[in-house]
């Protein structure tokens, strides 16, 4: 027997069980005002296909910086190779929070980035690595094997940030072989990711044509919920991730930040933000808002232009930043942002789409 | 199961005639009570006390998102817990005329959403996570003090999610999800490559683990989420999978306080609609059917807990409550709707408020 109950016909009870509560804001009928299509096409081709791509690239140069570093070591090639892992991690932060297809799978996201670490298992293993001169971790081939927090971006910027890295510069062939391992595996991964997402019969195909056959998406309806479970996903691990443990303890904790070792942390939260607002455009939800629900995409966008305004005000390093009282309060004022976005996608843009991803939808619980 | 006469004389002879008129006479004229968690409006939460008629009974206000919500006919008292990591729980009286009590959660520990009444109504247990050495715990508070915390007891594992009390009346079944959170990171989960999920068995009466139940290692993604006990004391188990996309195991399987544990398998066309993921599951009166239920996959099924055989499919939605009636079951969405299904007459209905996760028969 199969029912299917998703198109109620609104019967007004003859008494409603709790008071009735307006919107914040008049909503039209839940449509597109463009095709679903368009949607998927512009989120894939105009966002997430260029970003793995540029991630791709800037995982090679990272990859070329650290062989040369460690083929010569000198000051100017050591910050060569800082200059490259920080464009790295700008074009990788504009793409981590694809959650769906290639970086999903394999432990690939962990892999390139093992974070949160609460208990620094990350740090404890790269140090003990390094003390110990283990040459399983200088090698691609083993390193692939161990564990991966000691693999991933946080492990290189600590490889070429931390306590003792100022050695790159003069010679530290161990500490350099190491560093070339996780680059090279870091490019490896971004390339394979990049060409997965580039393949027409790759992982794209089941969003761009689905089918009820399928066990990732059945519809288009499906998919277009899944990218906007994207932004949602998104702001709340910027907010969960990156900016609640710097804050939410009794004073603030700088070294509990993603990035903090290469000053990195809030031009990372940027690309974060960025990333974000291009793929809300890519995806084209303002299209797909247009008329009499355009005031949702006004909200995002509005808030989108807040978040670059907030981490603007923030310079590094992030230890004197948060001593400032303005600068805190704009790291504060981005949490109040993603909360923000919590209400204008997961309630507003899905309630004027009609999509299923505004409540329990995305629970994990 | 808690119908309409056991709570009318739980309530006590003026209860119906304290009732609005509209409010009784939904009472005098339905069968079922149901409680579920709401959101009201954009950030405005609460629980609700509902026939299956639609008319409300009772309402309160929440200050953040609930989850589940447990009753105590002995008690006469309902408790909704915050969702994960909540901070609170609210007890309330159904009937409405006791001011409902708050119960903040204790130093260090933080509800996950779930809990259970102890037979007698005098001790409200709740799954906790002590967060800073992540380690999931079972607060026990006492009801005739006011809900004070008198102790707790390990869970034996990481992220608990449901608690039931077993019908022995003094053995818990403890879904260990194995899912390490901390506070300081939201709903961030931060062990999936290590996550260890387990189901326990622990005595009420002083805490000793009973048994640990775990699936084969090859499954330590899948965590063990929500609970039902059959007829035959089987504990069937729903489980959601935080592994790779792209793979789909099994999702719903029982154990036995004898050590038995494993998956059934499904038809994938069943599978396929809880997209690795239940929310939810229900067992029927006579304990025979089981519902599972999916919000991310819309989806709910049944299936017979003895033969295994699927019963309905249905296509429901964001659908994730699900609770019991004569004949069938009764769902509600993430969307305001509520309808009979798998045999329920309960007719469909729309609410001006979302059903959070879970509909429980009072």
């Amino acid at each position: 027997m199969r029912l299917l109950l998703a198109a109620f016909a609104l019967a007004a009870l003859a008494a409603p069980a709790a008071a009735q509560t307006a919107p914040a804001a008049p909503l039209a009928p839940a449509q597109s005002a463009i095709p679903h299509h368009d949607l998927i096409v512009g989120a894939i081709e105009t966002y997430i296909r260029p970003g793995f791509r540029r991630f791709a690239a800037e995982a090679e140069a990272l990859a070329g910086g650290v062989v040369a570093l460690c083929a010569a070591p000198s000051p100017t090639a050591l910050a060569e190779a800082r200059a490259r892992f920080r464009a790295a991690v700008l074009a990788f932060s504009r793409v981590e929070f694809i959650r769906v297809g290639p970086l999903t799978t394999a432990d690939r996201l962990e892999r390139l980035l093992f974070w949160p670490d609460r208990k620094g298992i990350g740090l404890r293993q790269v140090q003990q690595a390094l003390a110990n001169r283990d040459e399983t971790a200088a090698d691609p081939a083993t390193l692939g094997g161990k564990s991966v927090a000691m693999q991933g971006l946080a492990a290189v910027e600590y490889l070429l940030f931390g306590t003792g890295a100022e050695a790159l510069a003069t010679g530290d062939a161990y500490r350099c072989r190491y560093a070339e391992a996780s680059v090279t595996l870091i490019a490896g991964l971004a390339r394979t990711i990049s060409a997965e997402w580039d393949d027409p019969a790759g992982p794209s195909d089941h969003m761009l044509v689905p089918l009820p056959e399928y066990d990732d998406f059945r519809t288009e309806l499906e998919v277009i919920e899944k990218l906007a479970a994207t932004l949602i996903h998104g702001t709340e691990m910027i907010r969960d991730q990156r900016l609640t443990p710097i804050l939410a303890g009794k004073a603030p904790r700088p070294r509990a930040a993603l990035f903090w070792r290469s000053d990195m942390t809030v031009p990372a939260l940027a690309a974060n933000f960025a990333g974000l607002y291009d793929y809300f455009l890519a995806a084209r939800f303002p299209d797909a808002v247009a008329g009499s629900n355009e005031w949702v995409a006004n909200s995002a966008i509005f808030e989108f232009q807040n978040a670059a305004r907030a981490t603007a005000v923030i310079t590094a390093p992030l230890a004197e930043a948060l001593a400032d009282p303005r600068q805190l309060r704009a790291l504060n004022y981005l949490v109040l942002i993603t909360g923000s976005f919590d209400t204008i996608v997961g309630q507003d843009l899905a309630a004027a789409l009609g999509l299923a991803v505004g409540f329990s939808a995305l629970d994990r619980d | 199961m808690w119908r309409r006469r056991a709570f009318l004389e739980a309530a006590g002879a003026g209860f119906l005639a304290s009732l609005m008129p509209g409010r009784a006479e939904a009472l005098a004229q339905s069968e079922l009570l149901l409680a579920s968690a709401v959101q009201q409006s954009a950030g405005r939460f609460g629980a609700v006390v509902l026939t299956e008629t639609g008319r409300l009974v009772h309402a309160v206000d929440l200050p953040v998102r609930g989850h589940d919500v447990t009753w105590s006919a002995a008690a006469g008292r309902a408790a909704v817990f915050a969702r994960q990591p909540g901070l609170f729980a609210v007890v309330f009286d159904p009937t409405g005329r006791v001011a409902p009590v708050t119960i903040a959660s204790a130093e260090g520990r933080h509800f996950f959403g779930h809990g259970a009444f102890s037979a007698d109504g005098r001790l409200l247990y709740a799954t906790e996570n002590d967060f800073e050495n992540t380690r999931g715990v079972i607060g026990i508070f006492d009801v005739a003090g006011g809900y004070r915390r008198i102790g707790e007891f390990d869970t034996y594992g990481v992220g608990p999610h449901e608690v039931l009390l077993l019908p022995d009346g003094h053995t818990f079944a403890v879904a260990n999800g194995g899912i390490e959170t901390h506070p300081d990171y939201g709903r961030t989960e931060l062990n999936l490559t290590t996550m260890d999920p387990s189901l326990s068995f622990v005595d009420a009466r002083d805490g000793h683990l009973v048994g640990q139940l775990r699936l084969p290692p090859e499954l330590h993604q899948l965590s063990i989420r929500h609970m039902v006990v059959d007829a035959r004391h089987r504990i069937w188990f729903g489980c959601q999978y935080r592994g790779e996309a792209g793979v789909n195991p099994q999702l719903i399987g029982y154990a036995t306080l004898d050590g038995e544990i494993g998956l059934i398998e499904l038809p994938r066309d069943a599978l396929r609609g809880l997209r690795n993921y239940v929310g939810g599951l229900a067992i029927s009166n006579d304990r025979r059917t089981v519902a599972a239920s999916s919000p991310i996959g819309g989806a709910l099924l049944t299936f017979d807990a003895d033969s295994r055989q699927v019963g309905a499919l249905v296509d429901f939605r964001v659908t994730c409550g699900a609770a019991p009636d004569e004949t069938g079951f009764i769902a509600t969405n993430g969307l305001g709707h509520m309808a009979g299904v798998a045999g329920s007459d309960v007719p469909a209905q729309d609410f001006p408020f979302q059903f959070d996760e879970h509909l429980r028969v009072l």
